[in-house]
């Protein structure tokens, strides 16, 4: 008996004039299996998703069938579903109703009317598998993003679900946090037998461990296979997912490989060490000259100091760089270490205590607010809800410049022209993170700070995101950006600079940067660091292979 | 440790007799105990800032009394005339302070109030009403500091365009807020939405909602509660009895004390003083296994 079982289901959205969201699509999921479901933004996934719990399923015109346990989804009571059916949503803190740790937990169990006794237990029984007795009596906005989100699993998973649907939950969450949270849901499906139905940006987490992997087009299911063949077919087909996939599979089939697909870094390694019994010819990239002096810098930081408030500790300590005019300067570093009080520094939202910020040359005080933000620099938020402020796009717009030429030239450029007359809030991670940089671009700036901007968008994104900085950096404006992303830095960034505990550690190519570390680096160089040593991106690794087999 | 520690209805129900009394007691020697408590309890409870409130209130009470006895005029002892003719009389100027007393006195005990209850206790004490409710005053309270904390978000966001609410000229700067106020509305009413689902697909619609607590009534509770009771009864006799009550118009009169008035008095003392009494023993005690350890 399959637990789920979609049978020809096509739907589409009253605003959409026919278009289908989803179209015929036929699936269906065994108990215990732990599927993943990949596909571009907009491809019909969270739709999918939600028709598998009908009170959270759109409304539309629906046609098909959706068996759950070999009852109609519809005949289904509202009780076994709430508490059979689990579903963690993308936003950590929206989802949480309550204003403590215990209360959120027990949501669930109040919501079926379990009694007092059985309710404790079982609380009791979550905190512990989860981890959470430390900040059991805490208020909930005392968490971080990956507590919140654990939380979130824990209230579900309070009520005994057999399934579990996550809808992009880690998107919100940093590399450790997201790595953790998905680790959980791995061990709740080995160790519960929970099935489990995730939707991901983060593959390399997911897709060696899934049973399946289903793919996604325009509301199509156009792939369903194990995933190992699931990245042969994408190759085979050029299909745009393929760049979502796993550092060690694209590598494979972009150079070429012989033998079984690799899916994680150390089957990665094993088949490296094959094709390369011997050391290879070519086992380097020459050598990048070293950075000469930087002459004019557009940005320098000389030992900056800052704290929040008085008895506060320090969170910047001595944080000295100079950024070359004109480049794409990227820092890299964990969570909290003060990436972003540095970025709040630089245009003097935070003003540091010790220290200079200098500005083209010029002390960022001297400078009037007027000054300072037009025409000099401007920052791109963490969060590219918070830049807007208007009912469409085109107003958000409007709002920094009246100049409707420039408007539709930046829009062009951000490729957001499409999308001018939406509400900013109903765009996806990716266009919201367009729409805001194309706001930003407005005030014309010459020094452009980013904050962690490719949080939340799926890899296809973030190719077309590189493509605008490239574009940027062609009319000489200076990019620099915090980031965790350090595959994305690894492949576009020019210089990467090492942030710790509140200062700028080292700072070099990513070449040599990544090339040198050995934990806090790609997955490509980790896969390839025993043969090749300075590979840090798959297109590293692809050139060095085709190099040594065709040389 | 302390009385906190205790089953919130057990602090609902204290704190709502003493300040009951505080008010329908308006006998010298009931109000009299009524005020020392509250005085001692709340700087048990509070500290220094506490001493200070409390030491404000006093000459509030004298201020209070002065108002009250230069407008009401009854009583048939007149100390002197004012100077538009009226009668200053020992019975309004008493009376006045009473009430001053009496003001002074709830307001302690609501010191000691806030200091004992949570949000969750209420959050709890609501729950035993409606779980709805429980819960509704549980989504309020997560609401607001998120509102002010994406608030700062927006705010910060835009001062990093030259958008701030501290940038531009004034006519800009009201704009800019302006911007903020209407787009944190939006935000809610966005989250709501995503809340709302959550809920939904936790069974939030379904019949029968419990409200989970994390209180029980242990012992302890059970003793302290029988001996809050035994001391009210004692109380209420007392005002059954017409030993709390006074007089002040025309002329001041009061049921005359007797040795058996002193049972009475002890017995709302007690009532009083219990979680203070309490809570220096528990101290003392874990003090005192310290030492030996």
């Amino acid at each position: 008996m399959a637990h789920f079982e979609i049978k020809n289901l096509t739907f589409s959205y009253p605003t959409a004039k026919g278009k289908h969201s989803l179209e015929d699509v036929t699936l269906s999921i065994e108990k215990g299996e732990y599927v993943v479901l990949c596909g571009k933004s907009g491809s019909g996934k969270t739709t999918l998703l939600r028709h598998l719990k009908s009170v959270l399923a759109p409304h539309g015109k629906h046609s098909g069938e959706i068996l759950f346990n070999d009852i109609p989804m519809d005949k289904v009571s509202q009780r076994d579903q709430s508490a059979k059916i689990g579903y963690v949503m993308q936003n950590p803190d929206d989802q949480i109703v309550t204003d403590k740790v215990w209360h959120e937990l027990a949501f669930g169990l109040e919501s079926l009317g379990t009694d007092q006794k059985t309710m404790r237990a079982r609380v009791a029984e979550m905190a512990c598998y989860f981890g959470i007795q430390d900040w059991f009596h805490r208020d909930v906005a005392n968490l971080s993003g990956g507590q919140k989100q654990l939380l979130n699993l824990a209230s579900i998973m309070a009520m005994q679900p057999e399934v579990l649907i996550l809808d992009e939950p880690t998107s919100q969450l940093d590399p450790i946090a997201a790595s953790d949270f998905l680790n959980t849901v791995r061990k709740i499906n080995i160790e519960l037998g929970t099935t489990v139905i995730i939707t991901e940006h983060r593959m390399e987490d997911i897709f060696p461990y899934a049973d399946r992997a289903i793919v996604m087009d325009s509301g199509r299911v156009i792939a369903d296979d194990t995933p190992r063949n699931i990245g042969k077919l994408l190759y085979e087909q050029g299909n745009d997912m393929f760049a979502a996939m796993p550092t060690p599979v694209r590598v494979f089939y972009g150079a070429q490989g012989e033998g079984d697909c690799p899916l994680t870094v150390r089957e990665g390694r094993n088949w490296l060490s094959k094709a390369f019994p011997e050391a290879p010819k070519v086992s380097t990239f020459p050598a990048e000259p070293l950075a000469d002096e930087i002459e004019n810098p557009a940005l320098s930081m000389k030992e900056l100091w800052f704290r929040y408030e008085k008895d506060s500790p320090d969170i910047l300590r001595g944080v000295s760089a100079e950024v070359p005019a004109g480049s794409l300067y990227a820092i890299v570093g964990g969570n909290g270490a003060g990436k972003s009080t540095t970025l709040k520094a630089i245009c003097g939202i935070c003003k540091p205590y010790r220290g200079k910020v200098k500005v083209f040359g010029k002390r960022v005080e001297k400078y009037k607010s007027a000054e300072l933000f037009k025409n000099c620099l401007s920052m791109l938020p963490q969060d590219p809800k918070s830049l807007f402020v208007k009912k469409t796009v085109r107003e958000d717009l409007t709002e920094m410049c009246r100049n409707e030429q420039k408007i539709a030239e930046v829009a062009e450029l951000c490729q957001v022209t499409a999308l001018l007359d939406n509400h900013p809030y109903d765009l996806s991670g990716g266009e919201q993170q367009r729409a805001a940089l194309a706001k930003v671009l407005l005030t014309e700036p010459k020094l452009l700070l980013l904050d962690e901007p490719t949080k939340g968008i799926d890899s296809f994104f973030k190719e077309t995101f590189a493509t605008i900085l490239a574009q940027l950096k062609i009319q000489g404006i200076t990019i620099v950006m915090v980031s965790h992303d350090v595959e994305f830095c690894a492949k576009y960034a020019d210089m990467v600079s090492m942030f710790f505990d509140g200062q700028i550690l080292t700072t070099d190519t990513p070449r040599r940067f990544f090339g040198s570390n050995s934990f806090y680096t790609t997955a490509a160089n980790r896969m390839s660091r025993h043969v090749f040593q300075n590979a840090v991106t798959a297109e590293n690794m692809i050139d060095l292979y085709k190099q040594n087999k065709e040389g | 440790m302390g009385f906190e520690s205790y089953h919130p209805a057990i602090n609902l129900f204290y704190f709502v007799s003493t300040i009951a009394a505080a008010i329908l007691f308006k006998q010298p020697v009931f109000l009299l105990i009524s005020y020392l408590s509250a005085f001692a309890y709340s700087v048990k409870r509070n500290g220094k800032r506490a001493v200070i409130f409390n030491l404000c209130l006093i000459p509030l009470i004298v201020i209070f009394a002065m108002y009250y006895s230069s407008y009401n005029h009854f009583g048939v002892t007149v100390m002197r005339q004012n100077f538009i003719g009226n009668n200053m009389t020992v019975e309004s100027l008493l009376y006045g302070v009473t009430l001053g007393m009496i003001v002074a006195t709830v307001f302690m005990w609501l010191s000691c109030v806030f200091s004992v209850f949570t949000a969750d206790k209420v959050v709890y004490l609501f729950g035993r009403v409606s779980p709805k409710l429980s819960l509704f005053l549980s989504i309020i309270l997560r609401t607001v500091p998120r509102l002010k904390a994406q608030a700062k978000k927006i705010s910060t966001a835009r001062r990093a365009v030259g958008r701030g609410v501290n940038q531009g000229n004034v006519f800009q700067r009201i704009v800019n807020a302006v911007c903020i106020f209407s787009m944190l509305l939006t935000w809610l009413l966005e989250s709501f939405t995503t809340s709302s689902d959550s809920m939904r697909s936790r069974g939030y619609a379904l019949k029968g909602r419990t409200a989970f607590s994390i209180y029980r009534f242990d012992n302890r509770d059970r003793s302290l509660v029988i001996s809050l009771f035994a001391c009210l009864t004692v109380a209420l006799m007392g005002y059954l009895l017409g030993q709390t009550v006074i007089w002040y118009d025309p002329k001041i009169v009061m049921n005359p004390i007797t040795p058996i008035s002193f049972v009475f008095y002890m017995g709302f003392a007690v009532l009083c003083l219990l979680p203070l009494i309490m809570e220096l023993w528990t101290e003392f005690r874990f003090k005192k296994t310290r030492c030996q350890l």
